[in-house]
């Protein structure tokens, strides 16, 4: 199962996806968090989101790219993969990351997790709505992203939003 | 009561806040306050403690790209920050898309 949980900058829905993650996957959980930890608001962030997740039973790997090439040392009860638009991005524009084919490695990656575990949450970031030109790179991500979360929200069993805290479903049957 | 009313700029949050809590004091645009109170060295958290009890409207500033400016992205992050811990305390919570109000917390007090 596939769960595609999306929102804004701090709306909650990390809290949410863990949550999500945590009622599904009794007991081997892993966290894979994609973003890289340069300047002071990527290592707050990073701190956040550690400590949300103590106690809760997570084992934590980090990886910034190549979700194809990861090779799991057991199979999960469930994954969260922490952000989809870290990935992207770290896909599109770091040295070691697939560049022109950025897109389908993402997508291959998320197909290869979800072949390692019984529940896949993919945590993704709505950027699509401040109305502003960008550079060509730029606009790129933004519409590698938007593609992404349409290919993910179409396979996914359950889609969510957060907003301001509060879980909205957007697809599928089950409890927020 | 406390009602949280959010949604894009210019959806139609203030009058539709007037409509249906007329009884309610309003505090129109909590995201311009967060500026402010940045902008002055406070934490905009603290605002919480002062608006209990009305109704609030606040843009969504956080579905964009993530500002190259730091002190743009940590307003942002301070905006939906404020709004889920007002979220949480709010007996009712609207956002308004094209002066159309979904209740994603509690009950529209008009039905």
């Amino acid at each position: 199962m596939l769960i595609l949980v999306t929102g804004g900058a701090a709306s909650g829905k990390s809290a949410h996806a863990e949550r999500l993650l945590c009622d599904r996957a009794p007991s081997s959980r892993l966290y894979l968090a994609t973003m890289q930890p340069f300047g002071a608001a990527a290592r707050a962030r990073i701190a956040r989101h550690r400590a949300l997740r103590q106690g809760k039973g997570f084992e934590t790997l980090e990886r910034t790219t190549d979700l194809v090439g990861l090779a799991l040392p057991r199979r999960y009860d469930g994954i969260l993969l922490e952000d989809l638009g870290n990935l992207l991005a770290n896909e599109i524009f770091a040295p070691d990351g697939a560049g022109d084919t950025a897109l389908g490695s993402v997508l291959a990656g998320i197909a290869h997790l979800q072949a390692c575990c019984e529940t896949l949450v993919v945590v993704t970031d709505e950027i699509f709505s401040d109305g502003m030109d960008y550079a060509p790179e730029t606009a790129r991500y933004i519409r590698d992203l938007a593609a992404l979360n349409r290919a993910l929200a179409a396979r996914a069993g359950l889609v969510y939003e957060s907003v301001c805290g509060i879980l909205l479903r957007l697809k599928g049957e089950g409890n927020t | 009561m406390t009602v949280l009313i959010i949604g894009g700029a210019h959806q139609g949050k203030a009058a539709l806040a007037r409509a249906l809590y007329p009884a309610l004091p309003l505090c129109e645009n909590l995201h311009l306050r967060v500026r402010d109170e940045l902008a002055a060295g406070r934490d905009p958290m603290a605002l919480l403690g002062t608006i209990g009890g009305h109704a609030v409207t606040c843009d969504e500033v956080g579905c964009g790209v993530v500002p190259i400016d730091r002190a743009d992205e940590a307003y942002r992050e301070a905006v939906g920050r404020l709004c889920c811990a007002l979220a949480a305390e709010a007996d009712v919570v609207v956002r308004v898309t094209a002066g159309i109000p979904q209740f994603i917390k509690g009950e529209n007090p008009c039905t």
